[in-house]
């Protein structure tokens, strides 16, 4: 299977210090590819510096055969990487409906937008009768499917899920878990970044585990599920250690 | 007595009303997507005046003679041409100082402002002295019963209402507007959904600068006079106008520019001396300024830009 995205050795850091140091991740078309790793591991700043958020120092990033490492964050998204951001960061004040639209701000074509709308409110039905309802006033499950929906709004070839479950009832994290798998049943490749290692490896193909900004692990999904890295990343822990106490 | 005037108050009111609420929409708007106040404002809308003056005096070289064509190159001139300074100076004096503290971008369109004004009192022939400005509008008047409304003023007031609702509608319905809106929520998600922030901004200060360029225009076929100063005064009214209705949101803008024409016009109905209306309405507004800090329409009850 050929490679969607590629890290090359990347340097990132915000003053001085270094948050990522020579990180190098690759990921494959039409799988789901999961980012593991405890708070302050690197995976924000990872996901940031791929979208040109935050400046690289050194290293490259190539998506789709071309290079993007210099390019700008609107012209990485043209190619066809769509983010639905930590903390879903809807447009508060906009409707769901514009909310929708302007994941597509890019698709010219009135055709195709209210054909891929409709796509979308398919997957999210509870969306529809919400079109005109200010995004602000909804609740946080209600969010989570708008970010959603908005990323696939863009018909993106990558997209990014930063953190999906945050803050969400066990019941929506539940949900969100499914939607992931579906959009990458309708062949769109997934990053995903969780905090949820056992939901995560469940439907993920293959996984990197960070901490403080190195790769200390990666494999399928299933080798990962059983070592003890991914264990120690989170928890700081051996796993045997437990055993002792 | 003062009574029997009472419509030429009114409609010099909305007049002002109108003007006012074209240079607020413009600072609300720049205040909306890059949270900066831009102070060379006022001193675009005099040069806007100013390019229409050298549009007019061109086209009558030329020897067009017809009224109607002269105003309207006049207007498309003026507009176009600060539209054109307005993302020149978003390019290369706001952009880059985006990451500064605001207090730099600030002081860099007051020197800006002071810059534009200096070089039309210096380039600009006889610059220092006040220029009249072309009548280009008919100097008839309609009387409904007792109210007498010149032909101007009805044009002024509804030609400014409908660049105000232009504006509108081009922010509400269009990919445009709906690109400006997600830059004022937030312009870090703005990006990712593949908006390319420059672009907008740039349009967003032609927009405005725009705006301003038609209130100078309205301003000089009110007054039949443009000078090279009168963008101090408007830049200040137009602030304080969108300070007052919330910065930030459009339909307060355009409330504050009415209420301070219409403080304005009860100055000028209850003080005999004529300087008195501006430091009343001036005073109002500071005792709002201290009653809600975040002016009529704060952010919270209504929509950013």
């Amino acid at each position: 299977m050929s490679t969607l995205l590629e890290i090359r050795n990347i340097f990132t850091g915000y003053d001085e210090a270094d948050v990522l140091s020579g990180v190098s991740i690759k990921i494959k078309k039409g799988q789901i590819t999961c980012l593991l790793g405890a708070n302050g591991s690197g995976k924000t700043t990872l996901i940031r510096t791929i979208l040109a958020l935050t400046q690289s120092r050194s290293g490259q990033i190539f998506f789709d055969g071309q290079e993007i490492t210099e390019k700008e964050t609107h012209d990485i998204v043209r190619l066809g990487i769509s983010t639905i951001p930590e903390g879903r960061k809807v447009f508060p004040k906009l409707t769901v409906k514009e909310n929708l639209l302007i994941g597509a701000i890019l698709e010219k074509n009135s055709i195709k937008l209210s054909s891929r709308f409709e796509e979308v409110i398919d997957i999210f039905p509870q969306l529809r009768n919400r079109r005109n309802q200010i995004a602000g006033t909804m609740s946080g499950g209600e969010q989570a499917m708008l970010s959603i929906g908005r990323g696939l709004m863009g018909a993106p070839k990558l997209l990014v899920i930063d953190e999906p479950s945050l803050g969400l009832s066990p019941l929506f994290v539940k949900e969100n878990f499914k939607v992931i798998h579906a959009i990458k049943e309708r062949g769109i490749t997934v990053l995903l970044v969780e905090q949820n290692v056992k939901q995560t490896l469940e439907i993920a193909d293959y996984g990197y585990v960070l901490s403080q900004g190195h790769v200390v692990a990666d494999g399928t999904a299933e080798a990962l599920a059983n070592s003890d890295q991914v264990q120690s990343a989170y928890f700081g822990i051996q796993k045997n250690k437990d055993f002792e106490e | 007595m003062i009574l029997d005037f009472l419509d030429q108050y009114l409609v010099n009111g909305l007049v002002l009303g109108v003007i006012y609420a074209m240079v607020a929409v413009g600072f609300t708007l720049f205040f909306g997507v890059l949270n900066i106040i831009k102070f060379s404002h006022g001193d675009v809308l005099m040069a806007g005046g100013f390019a229409a003056l050298l549009a007019h005096q061109t086209l009558t070289s030329l020897g067009s003679e017809l009224t109607i064509f002269n105003l309207i190159v006049t207007i498309i001139f003026a507009v176009l041409s600060m539209g054109l300074l307005g993302a020149l100076a978003a390019r290369f004096l706001v952009l880059p100082l985006k990451a500064a503290p605001p207090l730099n971008t600030l002081l860099i369109t007051l020197m800006l402002g002071l810059a534009i004004r200096e070089a039309v009192r210096l380039f600009y022939p006889n610059g220092s002295n006040p220029k009249p400005f072309p009548r280009l509008l008919p100097d008839t008047s309609t009387t409904l019963q007792t109210f007498q409304i010149r032909t101007d003023s009805l044009i002024i007031i509804f030609g400014g209402l409908g660049a105000i609702l232009f504006l509108h509608l081009l922010i509400k319905n269009t990919r445009l507007g709906l690109a400006i809106r997600a830059i004022a929520q937030d312009s870090e998600t703005a990006r990712l959904m593949g908006i390319n922030f420059r672009k907008i901004v740039l349009g967003t200060f032609a927009l405005g600068s725009g705006l301003a360029a038609l209130a100078g225009v309205a301003n000089g076929l009110y007054y039949n006079e443009v000078n090279f100063s009168m963008g101090l005064f408007l830049g200040v009214v137009g602030f304080s106008s969108a300070v007052v209705g919330g910065l930030g949101s459009i339909l307060g803008a355009i409330i504050g520019g009415f209420l301070f024409a219409l403080l304005q016009t009860l100055g000028a109905i209850w003080f005999t001396v004529p300087a008195y209306k501006d430091v009343f309405a001036f005073i109002i507004i500071i005792v709002i300024m201290a009653c809600r800090p975040t002016g009529l329409l704060s952010e919270s009850s209504s929509d950013r830009v």
